[in-house]
């Protein structure tokens, strides 16, 4: 008899830890659809240490970007990394944080390099790469997914 | 030391190879600067010497054929390929406030130019930003005139909205005149969320030790010098931080004088003057761009009493351009230029001088199509159906090959099929 009801328990606990793990499914799925959605938002990143992460406006995150402001206020120079035009996260970039179509930024790039009056941004092949140059160089500033960060890097924050 | 890439340093054209386009500040590593800074000890100092170089280039090629008349070489009976650019630059900063830049430029436009390389643009930039909203700087040397929306670039096809720029506007007979000098040009920018604020000041002498610009003002080839007086050049512009909007305004002063030659010249002494004004507008999304620029100039020359006259020409271009798939492109632009306004049809200049009212203006519309097969590798094709002669270039009608001997001697209804291939780093 108490075989029984144990038995019975058992299963009963089967049943239960079934319908727990279903949840828990349910929710990894969630945080993870939650997860990828934030991976998808693209953040300022900076050398860790070196500047200010007071937050910077819009429009002169889109000077620095455009290299036309090439210094930081204590007057060091500023180096600007990017991924290439076609990127996803270059495309997201530019789109959610600097508001400017990636087109826009070529041609305005275009304009310094052809005309003697600036140089365009360091392209680089991969987030990983960008993070370790942004980690190493000083004055560097680029763009990192949330699944890229680490905190060999700062997030300057955008107001 | 370690920052440096090895690879890179031993073999520097695989690293152009590789960065490819994307203006990758293919950053020339050079090995002998590299050896030079060994020495120093500093790690930051040699790193910052290497990383602020940047080298980049471009080439063109462009093929047209013509119906009535010829374009730079002879190009009705079959293609003609006379346009050709090539161009390589390169700047550094030595310090953060502090740029050189020199841009080297061979180019084959007509009978005229043989390729040879020139200086395009060689200059010192420094700049200071007072605050993050100000900058204020200066260039010497020979630097771009700030003049329009396309000048700054006008050799790099990939920056043009066509395979030549709108001639109403960027006239290639006066290409020499208008795209670089030499001089001393201060500028200022001040940037705030509703947009930036740009004014550069030009003052120096243009180029104008060239056929083309000789022929340009003086209609004809004279066995004298076309030397410059300072001129100036201005650009007051404004564009919202997207670039989304961009207006600008700018303005020349520009005065020639023309030395006989000593050993006998049928033109006497004599004074030149060109004053353009230019008024821009460029409104852009993520597939279309519409731009428009309207120009009104004021021309004289004195030459005493032999060779006097005062007119004022007028011009200006509608032009959307429609990106209608990833890495392709559609122009339609319609043009117009007037030499003289007091006079668009011509007929008054037939009958003074007998020659044909059609040299005195030309209307074009063009329709093009651009192709990016790679980001640095470019294809375009091009239609232009131009209604007068006023924009065949010099180089174009002076050609002994291409059958328009006489700038008169021309047909007013004429179509221009081009194909253009260009690349870029």
């Amino acid at each position: 008899m108490s075989a029984s009801i144990k038995q019975k328990k058992t299963r009963q606990f089967k049943c239960f830890r079934g319908r727990y793990s279903a949840i828990c499914i349910c929710c990894l799925a969630l945080l993870f659809s939650n997860y990828t959605a934030q991976a998808e938002e693209v953040f300022v990143t900076i050398k860790k240490g070196t500047q200010t992460t007071t937050p910077i406006s819009r429009y002169v995150l889109s000077a620095i970007f455009g290299m036309r402001l090439t210094t930081w206020p204590d007057g060091s120079a500023i180096r600007v990394f990017v991924l290439a035009d076609d990127n996803r996260v270059h495309t997201l970039f530019c789109k959610q944080v600097l508001q400017i179509f990636p087109h826009q930024l070529r041609t305005a790039w275009d304009r310094l390099v052809y005309s003697g009056t600036g140089q365009a941004p360091e392209v680089l092949s991969s987030e990983q790469e960008l993070r370790i140059r942004i980690a190493k160089t000083p004055g560097a500033i680029g763009y990192l997914t949330k699944e890229n960060l680490d905190d060999t890097v700062a997030v300057l924050p955008v107001e | 030391m370690t920052q440096l890439p090895f690879s890179q340093l031993n073999n520097p054209v695989s690293s152009l190879k590789y960065h490819g386009w994307n203006s990758q500040p293919v950053t020339i590593k050079a090995f002998v600067l590299y050896l030079l800074c060994l020495p120093l000890s500093v790690q930051s100092h040699a790193f910052e010497l290497f990383d602020s170089v940047q080298v980049h280039g471009f080439a063109s090629q462009a093929m047209f054929l013509t119906s009535g008349n010829n374009m730079f070489g002879p190009s009705i009976s079959s293609p003609g390929f006379d346009f050709t650019e090539l161009g390589i630059n390169g700047s550094w900063l030595p310090w953060p406030n502090l740029r050189l830049s020199m841009q080297i430029l061979s180019r084959r436009d007509g009978a005229w130019s043989n390729g040879s390389p020139v200086i395009d643009f060689g200059l010192m930039d420094y700049s200071y930003n007072f605050t993050s909203d100000y900058r204020l700087g200066v260039r010497a040397g020979r630097v771009r005139q700030p003049y329009g929306l396309y000048n700054d670039t006008r050799d790099v096809a990939f920056t043009r909205p066509s395979i030549l720029l709108p001639q109403s506007i960027y006239y290639e007979g006066t290409r020499d005149f208008t795209i670089s000098a030499d001089g001393l040009l201060v500028y200022g920018e001040m940037r705030k969320p509703w947009g930036n604020l740009n004014l550069e000041l030009f003052g120096g002498y243009a180029r104008t030790d060239n056929k083309e610009t000789q022929y340009s003002f003086i209609q004809q080839t004279y066995y004298g010098t076309l030397a410059s007086d300072p001129g100036f050049v201005g650009r007051l512009s404004y564009e919202t931080y997207d670039g989304s909007l961009r207006l600008a305004l700018s303005g020349a002063y520009t005065s020639m004088r023309y030395k006989p030659n000593a050993l006998g010249d049928n033109l006497p002494r004599g004074n030149i003057g060109f004053d353009p004004i230019l008024i821009s507008a460029q409104y852009n999304t993520e597939k279309w761009t519409f731009s428009s620029e309207y120009s009104y100039n004021f021309s004289n020359s004195d030459f005493g009493t032999s060779y006097n006259t005062s007119t004022n020409g007028e011009s200006y271009y509608f032009q959307s351009a429609y990106r209608f798939a990833p890495k392709w492109e559609l122009m339609g632009r319609y043009e117009a230029y007037y030499t003289n306004t007091d006079d668009e049809s011509g007929k008054a200049f037939y009958q003074n001088y007998g020659l044909p009212a059609y040299t005195q203006f030309a209307k074009i519309w063009t329709l093009g199509l651009r192709y990016d097969i790679t980001p640095w590798m470019m294809v375009r094709a091009e239609y232009d159906y131009t209604n007068g002669t006023a924009l065949l270039t010099p180089q174009s009608t002076l050609n002994p090959k291409t059958g328009n001997p006489d700038y008169f001697n021309t047909v007013q209804y004429w179509n221009t099929f081009g194909f253009l291939v260009s690349f870029r780093f």
